[in-house]
């Protein structure tokens, strides 16, 4: 008992000192901030500032035009000239003139810009740096109405639960199949989450790459995939506590309807995604590559409905109509709250962590569900339909994809 | 008077105070004449902040619109002036600061006037952080032109010529690289009067110029005398029974070509002011370096535009009004 009582203390005493290298690093920052100038002048002169804005949104209203401008950099930046087509205009601000670090204000322009005419506008930096910004082709900004958000939420229908519904359909088929093809239809949704993943994570690459550096850099989307991929790791084990209570196997990989939920989280996180994709193009006014798309994801979308079904073809017990079409809602649906998302508030931040979160879910249900082909497939993973299968899937969504 | 037309009186009045800070150099003197922008006007009154413009203004381009008087022919006469290469940030946007490289303190720097066969003696001290020179046009002999003597940063260099021939001249830097030495700002008028005096008029001497504020070797504004859209804010006042006499000069650098057009009316346009004779238009377009005498006798009274016919350059800052009274 002394002994132990002993050792708790000494845990104790080397706590305390855990804390000397932390107020080591304070005194040292200290002193550095107090010296440093004269210490980095030894290296050599900083370079001055880039002085360059951050165009965030241009909002065209008839007869105004709404700039949102952020200061990426560390020094002040102050708006002082603002020009439309390489002409000084007159404009008023709605936020500060001198903005901070990662500050940003409004500038409004009364405006009577051309419909369906490229747009360029230009801020200047009291420092006399411009920062243009082009539009393709000025269209007015849609507002908030109901026939739009009933609009997007049609199209999120259309491109998220119809084909998704439209792939569960397969699932009598899938039934009579021999178990060697069930394994190759696994795999073939391991490939296609697999391509789902990379996509999700170049797409949150592109959009972070275009940020200001000061919110977060590829650390955010780091962030973002490791916390989903935790997230659902904790959903599967829920799913397979589930299941154990049900009385059937307690170990091994998570299989049938447990597993075709965790894939239609996976999918209904990445649909999130397009959604945001197809509302924020058409917010944007590039109406035709929304159309597109939307034909585009459909496509896509019904080998999702295809890998949500392998699994329940797998197990034994019957699924009701209602679980499938829940399971339809919850891989489909997030498609129409993105879209929505996408068409009303538009964030490049929230975007990369939606699409990292995407990236992150996909990955690990892509690990559980080589595992289900690991133990189940004949031959396990190395088998040519395991094989075949994957490259199949990842070929489908490549093909499929070239349509988006 | 009503609330309504004690508001009416207000903008001017800010305008001027506003205008003056930005003579000093001051911070914050754009807020006032960009914060009045009103909603729905897109005309060309909102490129100077939508407030309506005023004759006479703060004064401060007075010295580089108003060229010294004409002096009488006296052949051998010594007419001195000094110029000193000033390193200065100049406010030539409303909030847009230039680091500026200027004769004087000024861009462009200031006129120098002098009747033919007089004696000119220019003492020329480089106060500014690189070599200068200057190099004017005119006839004169070879080591008083600026291009090899080169005056390195608080040495000081004298010209001494007899001035010829009469015109509108002008000066600027000749050190390398040329383009960087003219576009900071070293550059202005440099009038020749004949012997034969001109006719009475009212003078004016207007510079044209650019400035690439981003250097990316295009121009961001541009302007007449050195600040954009300020006569536009500040309309000139002429008189229709005067002759207007304008001795214009191109200094734009980057761009091939600048240009003056007058609304309303016609002008006689002396090229280089060297002969009497003369064209009889509303437009002259002038390459970097070109200058020339314009005459204006006013058919009318009135607010009249005038500004380079490349509409960018007027959108860009280079428009004023003449305010034509009786």
């Amino acid at each position: 008992m002394a002994e132990a009582a002993a050792e708790r203390r000494g845990g104790e005493r080397w706590r305390l000192l855990a804390l000397v290298p932390v107020a080591a690093l304070v005194a040292a920052v200290t002193l550095f901030s107090t010296v440093g100038d004269s210490l980095t002048g030894l290296v050599g002169e900083s370079p001055p500032p880039r002085d360059e804005f951050n165009i965030r949104r241009v909002v065209l209203h008839p007869g105004e035009i709404r700039i949102r401008v952020t200061n990426p950099q560390r020094e002040d930046l102050t708006i002082a000239t603002v020009t439309v087509d390489d002409a000084i205009v007159g404009y008023h601000l709605d936020g500060p003139r001198t903005l901070g670090r990662l500050r940003s204000s409004t500038i409004v322009i009364p405006y009577d810009w051309v419909e369906g005419e490229p747009l360029a506008v230009g801020v200047t930096s009291s420092t006399g740096i411009q920062t243009t910004h082009a539009i393709p082709a000025a269209v007015a900004t849609p507002g908030v109405t109901g026939a739009r958000v009933l609009g997007l939420a049609l199209i999120g229908l259309l491109v998220g639960v119809l084909p998704i519904a439209l792939g569960l359909l397969w699932l009598p088929s899938l039934r009579r199949a021999r178990p060697e093809w069930l394994a190759a239809f696994m795999a073939l949704t391991g490939g296609l989450l697999s391509f789902l993943a990379v996509e999700a994570l170049s797409e949150a690459l592109d959009l972070q790459a275009g940020l200001p550096g000061g919110f977060g850099g590829p650390g955010l989307v780091l962030l973002g995939v490791a916390a989903s991929y935790v997230g659902i790791t904790v959903l599967s084990r829920r799913l397979r506590g589930a299941g154990r209570a049900a009385g059937r196997a307690a170990e091994g990989p998570l299989r049938g309807l447990a597993l075709a939920t965790l894939i239609a989280v996976g999918i209904g996180l990445h649909n999130f995604g397009e959604g945001l994709a197809i509302g924020t193009s058409f917010a944007l006014g590039e109406l035709a590559l929304g159309s597109f798309l939307i034909v585009g994801f459909m496509v896509h979308n019904v080998t999702e409905g295809l890998g949500i079904a392998t699994p329940i073809a797998d197990q034994r017990r019957d699924v009701g109509v209602a679980r499938l079409a829940l399971l339809a809602v919850v891989a489909g649906f997030p498609a129409v709250l993105g879209a929505w998302l996408g068409g009303f508030v538009t964030s490049d931040v929230l975007a990369v962590i939606f699409f990292a979160v995407a990236a992150g879910a996909a990955l690990e249900v892509v690990v559980e569900v080589g595992r289900f082909v690991a133990r189940r497939a004949p031959g396990g993973l190395t088998s040519p339909w395991s094989l075949g299968g994957f490259f199949a899937g990842v070929a489908i969504m490549y093909v499929t994809g070239i349509l988006a | 008077m009503t609330r309504r037309r004690l508001l009416a009186a207000v903008p001017p009045v800010v305008v001027a105070a506003t205008g003056a800070r930005a003579a000093l150099g001051g911070d914050g003197s754009y807020e006032a004449t960009h914060m009045h922008g009103h909603h729905g006007i897109v005309g060309h009154a909102a490129m100077v902040g939508g407030s309506a413009p005023a004759p006479g203004g703060p004064h401060d381009l007075d010295g580089l619109l108003e060229p010294p008087p004409a002096q009488p022919h006296r052949p051998g006469r010594l007419r001195e002036y000094h110029l000193s290469a000033i390193d200065r940030t100049i406010e030539i946007a409303p909030g847009v600061f230039f680091p500026g490289w200027t004769y004087n303190g000024t861009i462009p720097g200031p006129v120098i006037r002098a009747t033919q066969d007089d004696l000119l003696r220019v003492t020329f001290t480089n106060g500014g952080s690189h070599p200068h020179t200057i190099h004017f046009h005119g006839i004169h002999p070879a080591n008083m032109d600026g291009v090899f003597e080169i005056v390195d940063p608080g040495a000081t260099f004298t010209y001494e010529f007899p001035a010829r021939p009469y015109g509108m001249q002008l000066y600027h830097c000749h050190a390398t690289p040329l383009k960087k030495h003219i576009h900071k700002g070293l550059y202005g008028a440099f009038i020749i009067d004949p012997p034969e005096p001109r006719k009475p008029a009212r003078e004016l001497v207007m510079v044209l110029n650019g400035y690439d504020t981003d250097g990316d070797g295009e121009n961001n504004f541009y302007t007449v005398n050195g600040l954009t859209f300020y006569y536009a804010k500040y309309p000139i006042r002429v008189r229709r029974s005067e002759t207007l006499r304008i001795y214009l000069a191109n200094l734009t650098e980057f761009d091939l070509i600048n240009s003056f057009h007058l609304h309303g009316d016609f002008f006689r346009y002396y090229p280089t002011g060297s002969s009497d004779q003369f064209e009889y238009t509303d437009t002259v377009m002038l390459c970097q370096g070109q200058r020339g005498i314009i005459e204006i006798d006013f058919a009318n009274t009135g607010r009249f535009m005038f500004h380079a016919h490349q509409s960018e350059f007027t959108d860009l800052g280079w428009m004023g009004f003449f305010d034509v009274v009786e």
